[in-house]
């Protein structure tokens, strides 16, 4: 084990000339690579042992990338490095806090106020050191004997092999005839339950490349090919017929094991897809607990800092619920860029510039224009307007419909009298009527005691009317 | 969010609407309480889908304060309460409550039954005063609920040949759309030069119409919102 764990890990090189194979020996062994490459050569023409040495290698080692993608992806999981050290240090702590979660809870829900959740505990506790290391050293010889036991049985079974060729050499009669087919049959059954698990373990590693079409391609022209090659070969010097009739109980046969394998492959599917699904909801939830951490937690810890200015903390709770809002209602078929949505990020922005409260209600949406810029930047400069000197909720309410759009901005501050602003404040006269005028709408600013309105309104124009899209269609 | 609150008016002030509140937060149903004023009288309280049904028909309350996201029964929250408490229905009125102001939920409630929807981040004198609106028979709307109905039934008004839940009046739309604008009941009545009295009428119809129209478009857009 020491030994084999200084050499270089055999795998294909990249550097090749064929499939890499002698450079990845070359460097596993320690030898030149010259003298593999002509042991190789040499071995060839010994009955084509090299040849098939060669191939065996060429299939079964992987490739430099293929091996770093595998060994990397192993430690991916958190738990992993602490269950696959050995036991002296990691799984100890390891496994001691995976259970204990898991039987304290139910004695603190419970709740219950009597010697019974006094002892819980303690009768927790008590198998833990016994049984946790237990299931560790297992699953680790268990790993261990199944690595140590497919090249053994490779080994014993090349060996058998040989000493049946060697013993038919010296005249000991084997009975072939029973051997032969007996072996291919089992090794034909290894071999479709080893691809079974490899995969289902790729499925599970990668769902995407199962789903893909090239591997059922791939599948469909591997079977053609053999099915060809097993009739050329059964029926090689026959006539059409008998291909016929050799490929017609080929297919009878097929249908039979279909037949019978057919419930547990379905049975197999539903698994696999049972354990997708579990994966799917585990990445949704990750998701969610990302985002929550992401928005709502810190946003939490900035109002229990802030705790002492109500103006600080209202701001921060109302731009955390409209964050949260849009993430949780977002309406995925609605278009972004239009219209309502632009109302609303410019309401956003007010509230957060103001930390007042900027309610938006729109009704219909409308494609954006130049013209509809402006609107937005009237109605954003309203807003700025209504919670400085409103002093309290904004209400912004847009509706886009067939004939235009309208949006009114209402306050409910002391009021002002529009025709007493002085000449030199641009922000009424400028940005909101001025602005209106030039894109063919009107602005209209009402004021009394109880409140102020800003009525924008942008009449749709010829032009635009074809690209105008409104929430429904009406008669 | 919602309209400023009503003026204080003095002939409610003499009787007390008997009240339960149904919400799963425990916190929020005491914040509640401490926050509605001496004109009601809070006469249960319940956290889940059966404890609601089982309170309100012993405590027969006018106005039931009622979550919209409630666990238990068979999911369906609110909703399964305001069905289960049928029988009640000429005296008990919901008010529907939540944090939520998502149409499926506001829409969803009101078809139930609820004769209102608040949002839960209204102040005390305005849950107050929606409470006793709704003890009196009338409808809560919103501007964002007022919004929804607008954007339900569209914007043109009633043709003479539709059927008449199907679309709103010319004035139903026209109260609909100052509230929505976030004019109180009072300023709306102001603003048209009609009565109080008159908007309420013309709200609760708006009301009936959302609850019991079978219109097409009303159908076509709670399908677009996954809504029924």
């Amino acid at each position: 084990m020491t030994i084999a764990t200084q050499r270089p890990p055999l795998v294909r090189s990249s550097d090749r000339i064929i499939a890499g194979v002698c450079i990845g020996l070359a460097d596993h062994l320690g030898w030149p690579v010259k003298y593999v490459r002509l042991g190789m050569v040499l071995a060839s023409f010994a009955g084509g042992a090299g040849l098939a040495f060669y191939a065996w290698l060429w299939v079964m080692v992987p490739t430099a990338d293929e091996s770093a993608r595998r060994n990397s992806r192993r430690p991916a999981s958190p738990i992993a490095p602490a269950v696959s050290l050995p036991p002296f240090a990691g799984p100890a702590p390891a496994a001691g806090a995976a259970p204990a979660p898991s039987w304290t809870p139910p004695a603190w829900a419970q709740g219950v106020p009597n010697g019974v959740n006094v002892r819980a505990p303690d009768v927790g506790a008590q198998p833990l050191p016994q049984s946790s290391p237990a299931p560790v050293f297992a699953s680790w010889f268990r790993v261990r004997r199944i690595q140590y036991g497919k090249e053994i049985l490779l080994g014993a079974g090349l060996l058998l092999v040989a000493a049946i060729l060697i013993a038919r050499q010296f005249g000991v009669e084997v009975p072939l005839g029973t051997l032969i087919p007996a072996a291919a049959i089992l090794g034909g059954a290894a071999i479709a339950w080893m691809q079974l698990d490899e995969t289902r373990r790729a499925g599970l590693v990668d769902k995407t490349k199962a789903d893909q079409a090239g591997g059922w391609v791939r599948l469909a022209a591997g079977l053609a090919l053999v099915v060809a090659g097993v009739l050329v070969m059964v029926s090689g010097s026959g006539s059409w017929e008998q291909t016929w009739l050799a490929l017609l109980a080929s297919i009878a046969v097929l249908g039979g094991v279909a037949l019978v394998l057919l419930p547990w492959g379905l049975k197999f599917w539903k698994d696999l897809e049972t354990e997708r699904a579990g994966r799917v909801r585990e990445t949704e939830r990750a998701e969610i607990a990302a985002h929550l951490h992401d928005s709502v937690l810190q946003t939490l810890a900035l109002i229990q800092r802030r705790a002492g200015s109500e103006q600080d903390v209202i701001r921060l709770a109302r731009a955390q619920e409209r964050e949260l809002r849009t993430w949780l209602y977002r309406d995925s078929a609605k278009d972004s860029g239009l219209l309502a949505e632009r109302i609303a990020a410019a309401a956003a922005e007010v509230e957060d510039a103001h930390g007042h409260a900027v309610d938006v209600v729109s009704v219909g949406d409308a494609a954006m224009t130049d013209r509809h810029e402006a609107l937005v930047l009237a109605a954003r400069e309203a807003m700025h307007n209504a919670a400085r000197h409103g002093g309290g909720a904004v209400s912004v309410y847009l509706e886009s419909s067939d004939t235009g759009s309208e949006v009114f901005v209402r306050d409910r501050g002391p009021g002002f009298d529009p025709d007493a602003v002085p000449e030199d404040r641009l922000g009424v006269k400028e940005s909101i009527i001025g602005r209106m005028k030039r894109h063919g709408g009107t602005a209209v600013i009402s004021s009394s005691s109880e409140g102020t309105e800003v009525r924008l309104k942008l009449p749709v124009e010829y032009a635009d009317k074809a690209e105008n899209r409104n929430g429904e269609t009406r008669t | 969010m919602n309209g400023p609150a009503e003026q204080f008016r003095p002939e409610q002030s003499q009787r007390t609407v008997r009240v339960v509140i149904v919400d799963d937060h425990a916190i929020f149903r005491s914040g509640l309480k401490a926050d509605l004023d001496s004109r009601i009288e809070v006469v249960g309280e319940a956290g889940t889908v059966e404890q609601a049904i089982a309170v309100i028909a012993e405590a027969h309350p006018e106005v039931v304060l009622l979550d919209v996201h409630l666990p238990g029964g068979l999911g369906g929250g609110g909703r399964e309460v305001i069905s289960a408490s049928a029988p009640l229905r000429g005296s008990t009125s919901f008010l529907a409550l939540s944090v939520s102001d998502a149409a499926e939920d506001v829409v969803a409630v009101i078809r139930a039954g609820a004769r209102g929807y608040v949002t839960k981040t209204i102040s005390g004198l305005e849950i107050s005063d929606a409470v006793i609106r709704v003890a009196d028979g009338d409808a809560v709307f919103s501007p964002r609920l007022a919004g929804f109905v607008l954007d339900a039934f569209g914007t043109s008004p009633a043709e003479i040949a539709d059927d008449e839940l199907d679309r709103l009046s010319a004035r139903e739309l026209e109260v609909m759309r100052l509230i929505a604008r976030g004019y109180s009941y009072k300023e709306v009545a102001k603003e048209l030069f009609i009565s109080i009295k008159t908007v309420e009428t013309h709200v609760s119809a708006v009301l009936r119409k959302l609850q019991l129209s079978s219109r097409h478009e009303l159908t076509k857009w709670a399908a677009q919102r996954r809504l029924l």
